[in-house]
């Protein structure tokens, strides 16, 4: 799988293999509905004081789901454009639009959050310290969060090159 | 394992702001967020430099926590919201003097 800032300013994902297609075809997955309680991690309480936390769980905790919401919404779209190549083993690409970068970045980190607390990764395992087992839904889960935390390092480096190249632009 | 709470206090904090109204937003580790995500997010929530946002983000990596900010509970709440909306695990705590 290759990453490059394409013609376009965009980041754009090429030669992915049709098993990393659809681990990426799966980050757009709901993960209130797939983790239930994993995704008690994604709303966290602010504190303990209990004014604070009603009107958290009233106000601010609704809102923010519908962010989450709306930013898997719009992964969603951009995974709907995702093409395969033409071969015998069918490599696709993924053109992510420059200012869609935020609703994946907040989308692969929900998801990640959603994953570990469900299947109760450890952070030695988080760490690169043990093997996964792929044998296992457990080692599926750490594979994916792995994979995922590699997607998150990509857009944040590119995104990171397209501001400096227009910091640069603006300068001259 | 924890930081004192004023280790790297902002310097937003204005002397009488902080003896009226005492609240800190308090950023805490989590092995799952990236290192370099939550820096860029503390780039971006409070405007700091690149040096800077990293400092506080080894300081919650290093210690497990990092008082990000501190001043009245209105605008601690908001950096709260904020960093949630970006899935860190924030707190808001009263400061103890």
């Amino acid at each position: 799988m290759n990453f490059e800032i394409s013609k376009r300013g965009n980041l754009l994902f090429s030669r992915i293999h049709p098993f990393l297609a659809e681990m990426i075809k799966s980050v757009a997955e709901d993960p209130w509905e797939e983790y239930p309680e994993g995704s008690s991690r994604l709303l966290p309480p602010p504190g303990t004081d209990e004014e604070l936390l009603t009107d958290w769980s009233d106000h601010v905790q609704p809102d923010l789901r519908r962010r989450f919401d709306e930013d898997r919404s719009q992964v969603a779209q951009d995974i709907g454009t995702m093409k395969p190549g033409r071969g015998k083993l069918p490599v696709w690409s993924l053109e992510i639009p420059i200012d869609h970068v935020d609703a994946w970045l907040t989308t692969l980190n929900a998801l990640r959050l959603a994953i570990v607390t469900e299947h109760g990764l450890g952070e030695e395992e988080l760490a690169h310290k043990t093997s996964p087992d792929l044998s296992t839904f457990h080692g599926i889960a750490l594979l994916r969060v792995n994979f995922y935390a590699f997607l998150q390092e990509c857009l944040i480096q590119g995104l990171e090159s397209r501001e400096s190249e227009i910091g640069d632009q603006d300068s001259d | 394992m924890m930081a004192k709470p004023d280790l790297l206090e902002s310097p937003e904090t204005e002397l009488s702001e902080a003896l009226d109204l005492p609240w800190m937003v308090v950023v805490h580790n989590d092995p799952v967020n990236l290192m370099s995500y939550v820096s860029m997010v503390f780039r971006r929530v409070f405007g700091w430099s690149r040096e800077r946002s990293e400092l506080h983000m080894m300081e919650v990596h290093s210690k497990g926590r990092s008082v990000v900010w501190s001043g009245s509970r209105e605008k601690a709440e908001l950096y709260v919201q904020q960093l949630h909306s970006s899935l860190l695990l924030a707190t808001l705590e009263k400061t103890s003097h």
